[in-house]
């Protein structure tokens, strides 16, 4: 890290959380729990810090959110680059677990 | 013992174990020729994976479900002023299509992008004219280079509604980046969400501050934030989104010490007057709000719950669990239900009164997502 300079505020505050130990908290979580108020990849939290203000179930909110491109980081564009990772899977209620992850293909 | 129908049922179940369960395929054999009726009330929604459902609010069940071209979402809807076309923007923000929703009939298309060099979207912008005979959206191209891409100026698409298919606009404007949702008023007028709420002509491409926003100088109060994706046409001709806002305690406008609130802005389309208006403190997050068309100072709200507010009072008057998360909140014309839409892949059915629970709606297919509902009476 010491390599590495913090240039924006969320690299500032994670470079505070590494001085304190909290780093746990400001890591990107391996999966989709919420949603964001904003497009703000590796924070899911709500507006007041905590989580009961995001989407129940977050199946309820995985379409709305992935549909608009809301979770670049977390679900696969499905506007331009992987438009069928979905295709099979109208409900993501009922149909989760026929989504997978995807990988970018190699370049021509 | 068994009934007949019992058994037939079992033995259909048997024979189609991996097929979509017996309700769906009766909501897919309905006629997607029968027409609405005059007189009777209607929910229009979209959803995966990629079709358009007209529900019967008389009796609370789906109407038809029309099957969409090309590809789904966003599925924002805008009705026609005679309730016979329903307007989408479709095709993954890439395509506005028109349904006849007596037929299923595709109607009308275009696509945003206009030459093979351009990407272009449209960001949940889709309105249609008082008179039925313009379609508006707000067209954000790309120039794709082959080593990289440029940002092209966004523009305002007019269409004519009776240019059938493959249409191209008869009119375009340039316009500011960051626009979505908008509506027409009695005037003619489009009144769209972005930074502010901008007042654009579609006859000449002028545009104006309608209502302030990101720079609004409320005195006693921080930079508003809103978040809205649905834009709902109201019995009531109003335009309107919810907002949070910081409420400072005096001129040092502190924000560790403020007040967040909830509030509804409003444009009335009939008039072109403006309104801003706080009804509640922030203590939960909604996605929509709409004022009652029975008392208008009455507000429902929801996303993890539905509630309803007194706004003059800020008081919170009644509320309801809800299933799960809904975006959407609708009434009926005349106030007496609310509708939960958005989200999953029903549609929940309350008292407007009581906010007591009347039943569900299940739509055949899946998620409605980011959808617009529309209610209306034909």
């Amino acid at each position: 890290m010491k390599h590495l300079k913090a240039l924006n505020q969320k690299a500032q505050l994670l470079e505070r959380a590494v001085a304190e130990d909290k780093v746990e908290e400001v890591v990107a979580m391996s999966t989709v729990a919420g949603c964001t108020a904003t497009v703000d990849p590796g924070w899911e939290v709500d507006a007041f810090g905590g989580v009961a203000g995001l989407c129940q179930p977050m199946e309820a909110d995985l379409y709305g959110c992935a549909d608009p491109c809301w979770w670049p980081a977390q679900v696969p564009d499905t506007i331009i680059n992987y438009p069928d990772w979905n295709k099979d899977a109208p409900s993501a209620d009922k149909d989760w677990r026929k989504l997978d992850s995807v990988f970018p293909k190699d370049a021509l | 013992m068994k009934s007949p129908t019992l058994v037939l049922s079992a033995l259909l179940a048997a024979l189609l174990p991996a097929t979509p369960a017996l309700a769906d395929l009766a909501d897919l054999s309905r006629d997607i020729n029968v027409p609405l009726v005059e007189g009777r009330e209607y929910m229009v929604v979209p959803n995966h994976p990629n079709q358009l459902n007209v529900l019967d609010l008389a009796e609370n069940k789906v109407l038809k479900t029309c099957s969409l071209p090309d590809a789904f979402g966003p599925g924002s809807v805008q009705i026609s002023p005679d309730h016979r076309i329903a307007y989408i923007l479709n095709n993954r923000f890439f395509g506005l299509y028109g349904i006849e929703l007596d037929t299923c009939k595709v109607t009308f298309s275009a696509q945003m992008s206009q030459n093979e060099e351009e990407r272009a979207i449209s960001v949940l912008s889709i309105a249609v004219s008082p008179d039925g005979k313009e379609l508006y959206t707000i067209q954000n191209p790309t120039r794709l280079h082959p080593d990289h891409y440029e940002v092209l100026q966004s523009r305002l698409a007019v269409y004519d509604t009776r240019s059938g298919l493959d249409a191209k606009p008869v009119r375009t404007f340039p316009v500011p980046r960051q626009l979505s949702l908008m509506q027409a008023a009695n005037d003619g007028s489009l009144y769209v969400l972005g930074q502010d709420v901008l007042k654009i002509n579609p006859a000449t491409g002028e545009h104006e501050v309608a209502l302030p926003l990101l720079n609004w100088k409320r005195p006693g109060y921080g930079v508003p934030d809103v978040l809205s994706a649905w834009a709902a046409q109201r019995p009531s001709r109003e335009f309107a989104a919810l907002y949070t806002a910081p409420k400072f305690k005096d001129d040092k406008q502190d924000m560790e010490s403020a007040d967040f609130v909830w509030g509804v802005l409003s444009i009335d389309l009939k008039t072109g007057e403006t309104e801003v208006v706080d009804f509640a403190p922030l203590t939960e997050i909604y996605f929509t709000g709409t004022r009652s068309p029975k008392d208008r100072n009455h507000i429902f709200t929801v996303l993890n719950g539905l509630r309803k507010y007194d706004i003059k009072e800020q008081k919170l008057l009644a509320s309801a669990n809800v299933d799960h998360a809904y975006y959407q909140v609708s009434t009926s014309l005349d106030g007496s239900r609310v509708y939960l839409s958005g989200t999953l892949q029903d549609v929940a059915v309350y008292e407007a009164d009581t906010l007591k629970k009347i039943t569900s709606i299940t739509l055949p297919g899946g998620d409605m997502a980011l959808c617009t509902a529309q209610v209306f009476v034909r």
